[in-house]
């Protein structure tokens, strides 16, 4: 962004000074371009689209998710043309809930939606969206929302680390309007005029069918096919790829897929485990993200993989989606008893970011994610253990702000995995106060070049970079 | 129990060989029927005279059997048998449009699991507990239930998960010493699920007495693995200090000296302060003789 804003400027200037200098002949230094002009011609190189910034990384379009939270663990937002696929929870509660924000932001920000459903309405789906927090009364309800978990123990005043008292946490409050993504409360529901003013399409797939439930209709491909050519239609005809001028502004269209893999699609791979039809969805996401590829989209699948049998066949809809993170409630199961995880939800793994356009993830170190549901707000935090007292908790409370990483004790062994950029995130902390009086930088891996050609400094630890993402190795040191 | 029916939809009965369920899928049909709902049974594993024994006559009659048992191939060819075969049964019953409340039961979902595809099952259960919700002409929705009973041994893990993410209730049987007990989950849409665990016995006319809690001669066992779990158990560092131990880590000198001032006006310090301070205390080995830098030497 700030590169095409000098070079405006620059032809600004250029060309009123050519302007002055000979009206009639035209010097080969005239630079022909863009004139600075706050609006968006037709040539200004950057679409401007409503609700899209330039990542900051590799300047790729991102669209917001809905939750700013998890726009920041994804490097800042879904980028355009990928899919975000969502391993459903087993009561698919919070699934649909991300699913519902994913909507109700496209919504917000004037982006056509395609609601493709098996088991409810489309119509329906749009009617449960939830309500955008403005501006003047959300700050009032987030302060609310966090007072009323603030422990007393988080208003220590720090004795030995008096100076991080004024770094910020992490930042899970709203922030200034007309920004990238929204809050919304999940307890009250999108206002009708909203709804009715965005324009949708819908894709109920019971209706597609034939009347006559035969059985050749229920083959595999029948329902993904459809949808594909649904789609298809939608973006040729809404001119989304570029085929037909739009002579309005550009826009994008968000594809939300709601339970893709289920029976109810015609898909046997949740019912059996060598089942005939097994390319069925791998080939649909694959013919999807060609789709996508090419047109101003972006897409939320949502699936239930805890039901897909065959665990081959979640390897490949990962390897052929782009960004996939998986849910984990804890309803029913015995961490729901657990006190360390009392005051969360459940686990989200971010399971795979996309090289887009890059050498490198864009991976957040930190791995221990856990979301809770407020009364109206859903937010992700870092799983960080708050049980401890006075001075362990001052160390864990910098370590935490400074390094991003948790600090979590947990009653099972720490899973390690081989040392890879990807995976240093989750390192148990024993001895935290000797920990802190001296710390032992030692690399578990060579220093590796980024993409970007810095040199990542030998000694010392790396801190505070880019908010959160940290591309040295390990700070602390691992226990033996 | 009362749940299992007023909640509407597909409700998922599981029985194993110890705890069949047959009786209870007939005492729920006994109870939706005195209730006035219209019943439709779609029979497939056990004929029509043995599925109506126990019933009076007034509940006989307010059944209608489609009866898939006699002759489910249609090898006779006389025409009784329904057209289609199970999968045409099925549609059928979705495209029933009478008013009023209706309970759809099926006995049982092994045997048609059998006979059709599985995803074809799931999309009729679908469609069925769907049409009459939603019927043509902006009429107020009717609760539409369909009762499945499903062995579960039969299968693998795969129809029961697909069937069961279907289901809004799922109740599964089991039980100890001779007394049967439901475990029923029920999935409110967009609420978190509700467990609870019924102890019932079946009359002999198919009503249903619900028990308070477990017979008294078995003892349920205590899990000693459901105490809960203390985090600060196995910890490596001292988390509790105690009165001496704190009373001595507040007057312990901390080697970086500084005055609360400082602090204060370190912590205030922002935008605003254009000038910068330094702020000096000397330490107990400082020298302040500015003229003679050797004086602190011990020569």
């Amino acid at each position: 962004m700030a590169a095409v804003a000098t070079c405006g400027t620059g032809a600004g200037s250029t060309g009123s000074i050519a302007a002055a200098a000979s009206k009639n002949n035209v010097t080969s230094f005239q630079r022909k371009g863009p004139r600075a002009s706050g609006t968006d011609s037709g040539c200004s190189r950057l679409v401007s689209i409503a609700g899209t910034r330039p990542s900051v990384r590799n300047g790729q379009l991102l669209v917001s998710t809905g939750l700013p939270a998890l726009d920041q663990l994804l490097g800042g937002g879904l980028a355009v043309g990928t899919v975000l696929l969502i391993e459903e929870d087993k009561y698919n509660i919070y699934s649909s809930l991300v699913f519902k924000y994913f909507l109700a932001e496209g919504i917000i920000n004037g982006h056509t939606l395609l609601v493709a459903s098996a088991k409810e309405d489309p119509a329906d789906i749009l009617q449960e969206l939830p309500a955008p927090l403005l501006d003047d009364n959300c700050k009032k309800d987030f302060d609310e929302d966090v007072c009323n978990d603030k422990t007393p123990d988080s208003n220590i005043k720090m004795k030995i680390a008096w100076r991080y008292q004024l770094l910020p946490k992490m930042e899970s409050g709203p922030v200034s309007s007309s920004r990238f993504g929204h809050y919304y409360d999940a307890s009250k529901r999108m206002p009708q005029e909203l709804i009715e003013a965005s324009k949708w399409h819908g894709f109920f797939f019971p209706e597609k069918l034939s009347s006559t439930l035969n059985i050749e209709s229920c083959s595999l491909t029948h329902g993904y096919r459809k949808l594909l050519q649904f789609i298809q239609n939608v973006i040729y005809e809404e001119g989304f790829d570029g085929s037909s001028p739009q002579k309005k502004q550009k826009n994008i269209l968000r594809i939300g897929i709601q339970s893709l893999g289920s029976p109810l699609w015609g898909d046997d791979i949740c019912c059996t485990e060598n089942c005939d039809n097994s390319h069925s969805l791998t080939k649909f996401l694959y013919v999807l993200r060609g789709l996508l590829r090419t047109s101003l989209s972006a897409c939320i699948i949502t699936m239930p993989t805890h039901l897909i049998q065959n665990k081959a066949v979640i390897a490949r809809v990962t390897n052929l989606s782009d960004t996939v993170v998986g849910l984990e409630s804890f309803i029913g199961s015995e961490r729901e008893t657990n006190p360390l995880y009392k005051d969360y939800h459940g686990l989200i793994h971010i399971r795979q970011i996309p090289r887009l356009n890059n050498l490198i993830y864009d991976v957040s170190d930190v791995k221990d994610l856990a979301f809770k549901l407020k009364r109206k707000l859903f937010t992700i935090e870092h799983f960080a253990w708050s049980h401890c007292s006075g001075g362990a908790f001052q160390v864990i409370a910098i370590i935490t702000r400074v390094t991003g990483l948790p600090v979590c004790n947990r009653t099972s062994p720490p899973t390690f995995q081989p040392p890879s950029h990807l995976t240093h995130g989750t390192q148990v902390l024993h001895l935290a106060a000797t920990a802190f009086a001296s710390r032992l930088v030692r690399h578990s891996e060579p220093l590796k070049q980024t993409g970007s050609g810095r040199i990542l400094q030998a000694a010392g630890p790396r801190l505070w970079h880019d908010g959160r993402r940290q591309e040295a190795p390990g700070l602390l040191a691992i226990p033996p | 129990m009362e749940s299992v029916l007023a909640l509407g939809g597909f409700v998922l009965l599981r029985d194993s060989v110890e705890w069949e369920g047959r009786s209870l899928l007939k005492a729920l049909i006994k109870k939706s029927a005195l209730c006035g709902e219209q019943v439709h049974i779609l029979g497939c594993e056990v004929s029509e005279d043995e599925f109506r024994e126990g019933f009076d006559s007034s509940i006989n009659s307010r059944l209608i059997y489609h009866d898939l048992f006699r002759d489910p191939l249609n090898w006779s060819q006389t025409g009784e048998a329904l057209p289609g075969g199970p999968l045409g049964a099925l549609q059928a019953m979705c495209r029933r449009t009478h008013p009023g409340p209706v309970t759809i039961a099926l006995d049982s979902l092994s045997w048609l699991l059998l006979h059709i595809p599985c995803t074809a099952l799931c999309q009729a259960l679908g469609a069925l507990s769907r049409q009459h919700a939603h019927p043509g002409g902006g009429s107020p929705a009717e609760p539409v239930r369909v009762l499945g009973l499903f062995h579960e041994e039969l299968h693998g893990p795969g129809p029961l998960g697909a069937l069961s993410s279907l289901a809004q209730t799922e109740v599964t049987l089991s039980g100890t010493m001779g007394q049967a007990s439901a475990h029923i989950l029920s999935r409110r849409p967009r609420q978190r699920p509700a467990h609870q665990t019924q102890w019932f016995s079946i009359l002999p006319d198919f009503s249903l007495d619900l028990q308070g809690g477990p017979p008294l001669e078995s003892q349920p066992h205590a899990d000693p693995h459901t105490a809960p779990v203390d985090p600060t158990a196995h910890v490596t560092f001292n988390l509790h200090l105690s009165k001496k131990e704190r009373e001595a880590k507040d007057s312990l000198t901390l080697p970086f000296q500084f005055s609360s001032e400082k602090q204060q006006a370190l912590l205030r310090a922002g935008p605003s302060q254009a000038t910068s301070h330094i702020f000096y205390e000397p330490d107990a080995y400082d020298d302040l003789d500015q003229e003679d830098p050797d004086d602190d030497l011990d020569v």
